[in-house]
């Protein structure tokens, strides 16, 4: 197990929240996005998840690609130790969470982060990053990126329960993990996980910039 | 300093942020409802609701979920609606309790997995409007010239008596006012009867039904009594919906059948991009996701660019192939071509003449493939059906004659010619001959003959050098096409909009007919359409009033035979008919492409006097049309009075005089529907679950389109309107004074319609559904049978047919009955209106043309403008959810696209800044360089280059409004539409036969101006 | 036929670690760089590294002063840094910074202040109205070797510390393979060094008498760094170039497609082989170019590390583009941290004026015993 299982606190060991996102079914819309948004007051301009999405060329040939991209609530997460004030802590459900009441804004774990998972976050001045909705789970729902994801990618459930989708794919498709070189045993896995997708990205990169007023308040009030 | 900050947080201590509402969870709220995952208890949470209503985020119109936070009358978030077939599949079956809807989105069994129901990007951050800084809270008139951006408030009443009365209400000289316009009698122009009363120079220009359409025609139609009402079809995706008319015998209602994406092996979508965008945009990304992973769908995309359609992780499934713009025609006249050539057509289905033969044969539909068509130069009827009265096998009075009693003529296997109905079997698919008539001998061809010389008028290579596609594709998509049986669809949208939509879509549809797929689990299926609210009964008659005006006349875009107008009689009797002053479209149903050039600006046939507009933006939407327009809509003169009905100040309503607001989204009554592509009848329930943040009225309603439109009937004394205005199947009457007096009464419409009335709604579902909330008004307004079966319906979102009476067996269970066209004898026989040319009966490849039938390229060459700008919609976007930041943001410009190759010989790399130049403008734009665009495209996504909705300022009584430059951001191809060169006086390029814009296809040239 | 993949919508992320954080790295530096050339003079007291040891201690104070302040408005929770100190977060080495970092400011503070005593105190013999201010910051003693050297061992533990964990807690980050290297904590010490022998050059020319001696010294100590600099680098360019090493290969390509790192790398040599040669060629009169060049290398190469390396995205295609913000979280950030830094440069120096060659009082003075409140 790894080392920092004892440090787990909170949440219920009897589970273990995972996720599978079946590329295949991504078809880009970003549901998952503005629904992570609108559910947790994400500041304007940053983003828990975000669907990347590409241009692939083989040989001449084109098509598209998408990757629906979050926390990976590791096994084995680069983000905890790191953690001067122990603001970030794994739960004994696997969800690894950051006590906005505790973080100093060091950024120590944005860093160490291999999969830019984290940001800070403006409008708290604490470390931010996917919480796997550990709300709305904890309430019996699904967290709200999986709910309304139009094409069905994303799948959510505990890895702890062997008749689960999430189980049941681990176990029977071989998914992938990004980035598993890193040793850090990401629980969000894919299928259909093209390995030029896998670590960072060899390609030209997005038009997207931070908006200048990234502190600005919301437009939308 | 430097250390301001640092100082200011320090002060602050332990907060140095905005403190959240939790430690973890930050400001989330909580969850709507909690569900036990052991014992299933659901316990709903204080303080909030969680409603069933419509998205308006596109006009998918989708049945979604919001959770409203009740006290601060906000929407929180929003997914999906688990009745609704537009969010859900499987969606849940109708009777299910509000409870178990509930559970089923939950954890409990991973329920809410299999069951998922979804709102979109668009649709997770529509929600944004309702409290957009931008929305326009109060009536406005404005101050100073059109379109100067400045506004004063203007009292409710004082609004409706200025719009009722006229007046000098500017300081410019009189205005009329509707009552003056109101003439049902005197005619508009007493040389030309045809044109209709003077009412008609009042016209409304929407959108899409949004579920409150009926309740406009109402006023406009019906009590005004004005013909002009139109949508946004002519710049929506009309040539597509005219070339499927041609095909399903209808120009004005235009059908059109979807792919069954559930069931379909092969699906061949050439112009519409099935989870980029299309229509139902979200049910359809949903099944293509679905039918590529875990289905059976394998599918190709044949569009100029790549879009979010395609998906590399399913490759196996999706394919995408480039294509020329504006030459699908010559692609699908290609396929056929192969297919005719390698007897790859469904003869069984195409040789049957009428419905029974077709049964017989064990098919579900048949086609006029048969059926003879006269073929004979100089012949009163050439280009017409040869029917049962031409041979002298009927005689019917001139009314009856060529109408349905009067039969089409077939030849029997034995190539005898009978009546089309009165085989049992098959006829002949292939003749061109003589037949002896009274008249003498006339000389006729089968539809499919014709269809076939059509094909074969180019070889393969030949049409592979039009489209850019090779031979050896267009074969492998021809044969694919035909290697599925049934199960196999082609379908199209958005992409038709060339200068030959009409005909490529006629052609995509015919390859639909050619493979007799309609109907059929895996083909085409025609949709289950709606329970229709507006109609007489089975509860209240919303259809008709005593006092109703039918209106009458000429519309504006002229969508009757020239040769029917006073102008062509007297051009006729000077001697030369031809050409008419602009084009008419016999064939196309009210196109708003006409109403501003033709309308506003030429008066052609006849002047407006009084433009409305309501939930449209026709001088962002229609390409080229800005330019042509601008000055005369900010001229009073040219057009007295402009009166918007919308939310926000968009590209059209800009130029108002007045703008009503309007309620948006979830503060809306009203009955919605799907366009197509559900095979059950679907009806979707807009209801208010917050509060309108227009301003409200003295008695408790707020501004809004119904409540400006009932107090403007009201002054007006038009029927239909206000006290004893609708009644019941019992002759008893009721007033129709505020929104719910109508929509409600619909809803009972609906409620009783199908085969039993809806149940009755337990006293649980009002309270879990939040239908509570208009309880009283359903009390107030329905009868004691009835409210609690409206409240039924609301709970639920609207009234879903169940999803396993879809198919009955391989059928699908609403099937479209008549016969199709493989040749159509309106489109056949009618001449242009401006060369005086028959048009092509059949699926046709033609080049894009101006009105006069001269190909573009001949006037804007290849040399001069060697790109061609098309453009696809944002997967993201729709036009007007430019105001909602948190998509803004995740996407905030269009860059366009430009092929790999182009881009290298002109040293354009990716984040340049280019600007792109066409015949009708320029404009500055970011450019991307991919491969996934048709070398020669430049592809833009629409949605962006916005002038308004806040990116410029407005000073309402002295305020200004914000101003959000970045809403600017990026480009509309719009701006760089085109005027037809071959049309005197004010147009936009349009399909000649559709009368659709053209924003596929325009010819541009291309520069770079700065790096990135 | 082409291979490409285009990055259609995807979003960028911020640096986390702002400007702040390049002047915390740069100043902490420079103080450790100070502290350690001071070391000679005074707690080895060498007689000829005197003079060298006064300006460099001045370096170690000022910087070492500043630095912790633009650590603090690195935190985006200021007010909570004592959140460091109610736990035990031994896995951290952020944690073991924020022990560090007080026990070698504490430890330089009470070094230099042994060290300056007999400043003081010959201050507080002169007669103006300030001498008995500075009759009472020195305690009433003077100069006393055993402390000073006490002292300077202990405020050495704390610069080593410090110059352990500044390197570690950055190399720790297996996450950006640029930082993650064993060469990055000495390549650190050693632009530390470097640019601490820089600006004690500087200051030599500006605050604290322009001595030609201690320019030679000086440049020829910015030589020996400079080359110690160049060294490893190109052993870290080798490791990386010859794939002799996993995490180097992977570093150097996590930027080796950029024209702007390419630009970057060129420049880096630059201005590490051109003091270089000067300090080598002419050690004499040369020591403002080459201590400005050496101080703009050591700041260049954290502000690579940081700001650079923060915009080599984890996932995304390309780099992130990164434009310094107007505000404290960018230009105001650098801009405060350097006025902080000469204000207290400017009041030490005012406090402690340099002295006119020789320096003031007797060479020697009487030692006071150690703690010893003189009597007056
Ligand atoms: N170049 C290019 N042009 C295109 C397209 C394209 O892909 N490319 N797409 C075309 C297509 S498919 C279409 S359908 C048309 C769409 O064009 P239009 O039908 O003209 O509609 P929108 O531009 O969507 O604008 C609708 C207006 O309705 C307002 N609105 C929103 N909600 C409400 C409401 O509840 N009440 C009222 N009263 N108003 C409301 C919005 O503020 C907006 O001003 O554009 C077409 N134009
Ligand atoms: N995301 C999103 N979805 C939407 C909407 C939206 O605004 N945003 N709007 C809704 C509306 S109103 C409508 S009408 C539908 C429209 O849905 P679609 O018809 O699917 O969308 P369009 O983008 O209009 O056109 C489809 C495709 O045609 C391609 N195309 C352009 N020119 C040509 C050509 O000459 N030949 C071929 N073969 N293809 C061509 C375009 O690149 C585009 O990808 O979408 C609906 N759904
Ligand atoms: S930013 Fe907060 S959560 Fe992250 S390492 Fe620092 S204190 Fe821990
Ligand atoms: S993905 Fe990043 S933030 Fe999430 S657990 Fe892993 S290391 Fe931590
Ligand atoms: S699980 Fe929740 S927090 Fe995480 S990405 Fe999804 S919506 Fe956002
Ligand atoms: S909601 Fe689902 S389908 Fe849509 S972008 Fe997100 S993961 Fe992909
Ligand atoms: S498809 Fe359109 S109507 Fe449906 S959820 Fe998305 S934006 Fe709303
Ligand atoms: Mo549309």
């Amino acid at each position: 197990a790894p080392s920092g299982a004892s440090l787990r606190r909170e949440g219920d060991p009897a589970h273990r929240w995972a996720m599978v996102v079946d590329a295949r079914k991504c078809v880009g819309c970003q549901a998952c996005t503005v629904a992570c948004i609108m559910e947790n007051d994400v500041p304007e301009n940053s983003f828990r998840t975000i669907v990347s999405t590409y241009e692939v060329t083989e040989q001449g040939k084109a098509g598209s690609y998408m990757l629906p991209r979050l926390c990976n609530h590791c096994e084995d997460p680069p983000c905890i130790p790191v953690c001067p004030t122990g603001a970030t802590f794994q739960r004994r459900d696997g969800i690894v969470v950051v006590d906005n009441t505790v973080c100093v804004g060091c950024a120590y774990c944005v860093q160490a982060c291999p999969y830019d998972a984290r940001f800070i976050n403006h409008e708290t001045q604490t470390a931010d990053k996917c919480t796997f909705c550990v709300h709305r789970v904890e309430a019996g729902l699904l967290p709200a990126c999986v709910e309304t994801c139009v094409g069905g990618a994303r799948i959510f459930g505990d890895l702890n329960d062997p008749d689960s989708a999430v189980a049941t794919l681990v176990r029977e498709e071989n998914p992938k993990v990004l980035k598993p070189e890193q040793g850090t045993q990401p629980r969000v896995f894919y299928l259909g996980l093209d390995p030029r997708f896998q670590g960072k990205v060899d390609g030209t990169p997005t038009l997207w910039r931070p908006s200048s007023k990234t502190h600005a308040r919301k437009e939308h009030a | 300093g430097g250390f301001s900050d640092t100082g200011r947080k320090l002060v602050k201590g332990a907060w140095a942020g905005d403190k959240p509402d939790h430690a973890i969870s930050g400001n989330a709220p909580a969850p709507e409802f909690r569900v036990d995952p052991a014992t299933g208890d659901l316990t709903p949470t204080p303080g909030q609701i969680v409603a069933n209503v419509a998205c308006l985020g596109c006009t998918t119109l989708c049945g979604v979920r919001v959770r409203v936070d009740v006290e601060k009358n906000t929407v929180l978030r929003v997914a999906g609606n688990p009745y609704s077939p537009l969010s859900t599949d499987p969606f849940l079956p109708y009777g299910t309790p509000i409870r178990e809807s509930f559970k089923s989105l939950s954890r409990l069994d991973e329920k809410g997995l299999k069951g998922r129901s979804t709102a979109c990007g668009r649709g997770n951050a529509a929600l944004e409007m309702l409290t957009s800084p931008f929305r326009v809270a109060t009536p406005m008139k404005r101050v100073g010239p059109r379109g100067s951006g400045r506004w004063e408030p203007i009292a409710f009443d004082r609004l409706v008596e200025e719009i009722a009365e006229g007046g000098d209400l500017f300081g410019e000289g009189p205005v009329p006012g509707l009552r003056a316009l109101r003439d049902l009698k005197t005619p508009i122009d007493p040389a030309a009867p045809e044109l209709g009363p003077k009412v008609n120079q009042v016209a409304l220009l929407s959108s899409v039904n949004d579920g409150r359409e009926p309740f406009v025609r109402r006023f406009f139609n019906q009590a005004l009594g004005t013909i002009n009402f139109v949508g946004h079809g002519s710049y929506c995706g009309g040539a597509y919906r005219s070339g499927s008319g041609a095909v399903f015998g209808d120009a004005k209602k235009m059908p059109h059948a979807k792919p069954d994406l559930q069931n379909a092996e092969f699906v061949l979508f050439i112009g519409t991009a099935p989870s980029n965008a299309g229509n139902p945009f979200k049910r359809q990304a949903m099944l293509l996701a679905k039918g590529r992973t875990d289905g059976v769908l394998n599918y190709v995309v044949v569009d100029p660019v790549l879009t979010n359609a395609d998906n590399r992780a399913a490759a196996e499934r999706s394919d995408w192939i480039p294509i020329r713009p504006g030459t699908d025609g010559a692609l699908v006249m290609g396929m056929m071509r192969w297919m005719f050539e390698n007897g790859r057509i469904d003869a069984t289905y195409l040789s049957q003449p009428n419905g029974k033969a077709a049964e017989a044969a064990g098919e579900a539909g048949w086609c006029n493939a048969t059926h003879l068509v006269i073929q004979q130069a100089g012949h009163p009827r050439d280009g017409r059906m040869l029917r049962a009265s031409d041979l002298g096998w009927a005689t019917l009075d001139d009314k009856e004659r060529y109408g349905a009693k009067d039969a089409f003529v077939v030849l029997d296997p034995a190539g005898t010619p009978v009546a089309h109905d009165s085989l049992t079997g098959p006829a002949t698919l292939f003749h061109g001959g003589t037949l002896a008539s009274p008249a003498g001998d006339v000389a006729v061809k089968t539809s499919l003959t014709l269809l076939r010389e059509q094909a074969m008028r180019l070889d393969l290579g030949g049409y592979a050098d039009a489209c850019g596609i090779p031979a050896d594709v267009i074969a492998g998509l021809a044969r694919e096409f035909t290697s599925h049986g049934k199960k196999a669809a082609a379908n199209t949208h958005g992409g038709m909009m060339a200068g030959n939509g009409f005909y490529n879509a006629f052609g995509v549809v015919t390859l639909n007919t050619l493979i007799g797929n309609l109907n059929w689990k895996g083909g085409t299926i025609f949709g289950g359409g709606r329970f229709p609210d507006e109609q007489d009964g089975p509860r209240y008659k919303l259809a008709s009033f005593p006092g109703q005006v039918k209106p009458s006349g000429t519309a504006i875009s002229r969508p009757i035979p020239y040769e029917k107008s006073s102008e062509f009689k007297a051009k006729k009797e000077a001697g030369k008919p031809y050409p008419a002053k602009a084009p008419w479209y016999p064939n196309a149903p009210q196109l708003t492409t006409e109403y501003l050039t033709s309308g506003v600006v030429d008066g052609y046939p006849y002047p407006l006097k009084a433009l409305f507009l309501w939930n449209s933006n026709p001088v962002y939407g229609i390409p080229g049309v800005r330019g042509q327009v601008e000055a005369a809509l900010r001229d009073p003169k040219a057009l007295p009075l402009i009166v918007a009905i919308d939310p926000f100040i968009n590209e059209s309503t800009a130029f108002a005089d007045y703008i009503i607001p309007d309620t948006v989204l979830y503060e809306t009554w009203g009955w919605a529907s799907p366009w197509a592509g559900v095979p059950t009848k679907t009806s979707t329930a807009r209801w208010p679950v917050v509060t309108p943040r227009t301003e409200p009225l003295p008695d408790g309603r707020h501004v809004q389109m119904e409540t400006f439109l009932i107090a403007l009937a009201k002054r007006l004394g038009l029927p239909g309107f206000g006290p004893d205005a609708i009644a019941d199947m019992d002759g008893k009457t009721y007033p129709l004074e505020r929104p719910e007096d109508w929509y409600l009464r619909g809803g009972a419409n609906i409620a009783w319609l199908g085969k039993q009335p809806v149940p009755d709604i337990t006293d649980e579902d009002i309270v879990l559904s939040g239908v509570a909330r208009v309880l009283p008004a359903l009390q107030a307004v329905l009868k004691e049978e009835e409210w609690r079966k409206v409240a039924f319906i609301l709970a639920r979102g609207g009234r879903y047919q169940n999803q396993a009476e879809g198919f009955e067996g391989d059928r699908a269970t609403h099937r479209f009955k008549d016969g199709l066209l493989v040749y159509n004898e309106a489109v056949g026989a009618a001449r242009s209106s401006v060369t005086g040319k028959r048009w092509t009966g059949t699926a046709a490849w033609t080049p894009p043309a101006f009105a006069d039938g001269t190909p573009m390229r001949q006037i804007h060459t290849a040399e001069d403008w060697p790109f061609q700008l098309i453009s696809s919609k944002s997967v993201l976007v729709s036009a007007y959810t430019i105001a909602a930041s948190r998509l803004r943001h995740l996407h905030p410009e269009n860059p366009v696209g430009i092929n790999a190759e182009d881009a290298r010989r002109l040293g354009i790399a990716t984040g340049d800044r280019i600007r792109i130049a066409t015949p009708g403008g320029a404009e500055l734009a970011t450019a991307i360089v991919r491969h996934g665009v048709m070398p020669g495209v430049l592809a833009v996504e629409h949605g962006f280059g916005h002038k308004e909705f806040g990116a410029r300022a407005h000073v309402i009584g002295g305020h200004s409004q914000p101003v959000v430059p970045e809403i600017g951001a990026g480009v509309n191809i719009n701006d760089l539409g085109l005027h037809d060169p071959t049309r005197p006086g004010a147009s936009v390029w349009v399909d000649p036969i559709a009368g659709t814009a053209v924003r596929q296809g325009l010819p541009a040239r291309l520069e770079r101006v700065a790096a990135a | 036929m082409d291979n490409h993949i285009v990055e259609v919508i995807n979003v960028t992320r911020e640096v986390a670690w702002l400007p702040w954080a390049v002047q915390y790295f740069f100043l902490i530096g420079l103080s450790v760089g100070g502290m350690l050339l001071s070391l000679p003079g005074y707690a080895f007291a060498r007689e000829n590294w005197r003079a060298l040891g006064r300006t460099a201690l001045l370096v170690a104070l000022t910087c070492g002063l500043a630095a912790p302040v633009a650590l603090l408005s690195d935190l985006h929770q200021p007010g909570r840094f004592w959140h460091f100190y109610v736990v035990l977060r031994p896995t951290s080495w952020m944690w073991w910074g924020s022990i560090f970092i007080p026990l070698y400011v504490t430890g330089l503070l009470v070094y230099g202040w042994v060290c300056f005593r007999e400043e003081l105190q010959a201050h507080g013999r002169v007669d103006s109205r300030l001498a008995a201010l500075y009759r009472l910051t020195s305690l009433g003693g003077g100069r006393n070797d055993a402390l000073i050297r006490a002292a300077g061992l202990f405020a050495l533990a704390g610069a080593l510390l410090v110059a352990l964990y500044t390197g570690a807690e950055v190399a720790v980050v297996k996450a950006r393979p640029l930082w993650h290297t064993p060469f990055l904590p000495v390549q650190f010490l050693m632009t530390a060094l470097a640019g601490g022998a820089g600006l004690v050059l500087v200051l030599n020319r500006f605050a604290a008498g322009n001595d030609r001696a201690v320019e030679v010294q000086a440049n020829r100590l910015l030589a020996g760094f400079l080359g110690g600099v160049m060294l490893i680098g190109g052993l870290w360019l080798a490791l990386g170039l010859f794939r002799l090493d996993a995490t180097h290969a992977e570093a150097l390509g996590s930027v080796a497609g950029s024209e702007a790192w390419r630009v970057t790398a060129i420049w880096a040599v630059a201005a590490t082989a051109l003091p270089f040669a000067i300090a080598v060629a002419k050690p004499a009169g040369t020591g403002l170019v080459t201590g400005l060049i050496a101080l703009h290398g050591a700041w260049m190469f954290r502000w690579t590390v940081f700001i650079g390396g923060q915009t080599v995205p984890k996932t995304g295609a390309g780099f992130y583009d990164y434009a310094l913000a107007a505000g404290p979280e960018g230009l105001l950030g650098i801009v405060g941290t350097a006025g902080l830094w000469l204000f207290l440069l400017i009041a030490l120096t005012a406090i402690l004026p340099s002295p006119r060659r020789p320096a003031p009082g007797p060479a020697r003075a009487p030692q006071a015993p150690a703690g010893t409140v003189a009597a007056e």
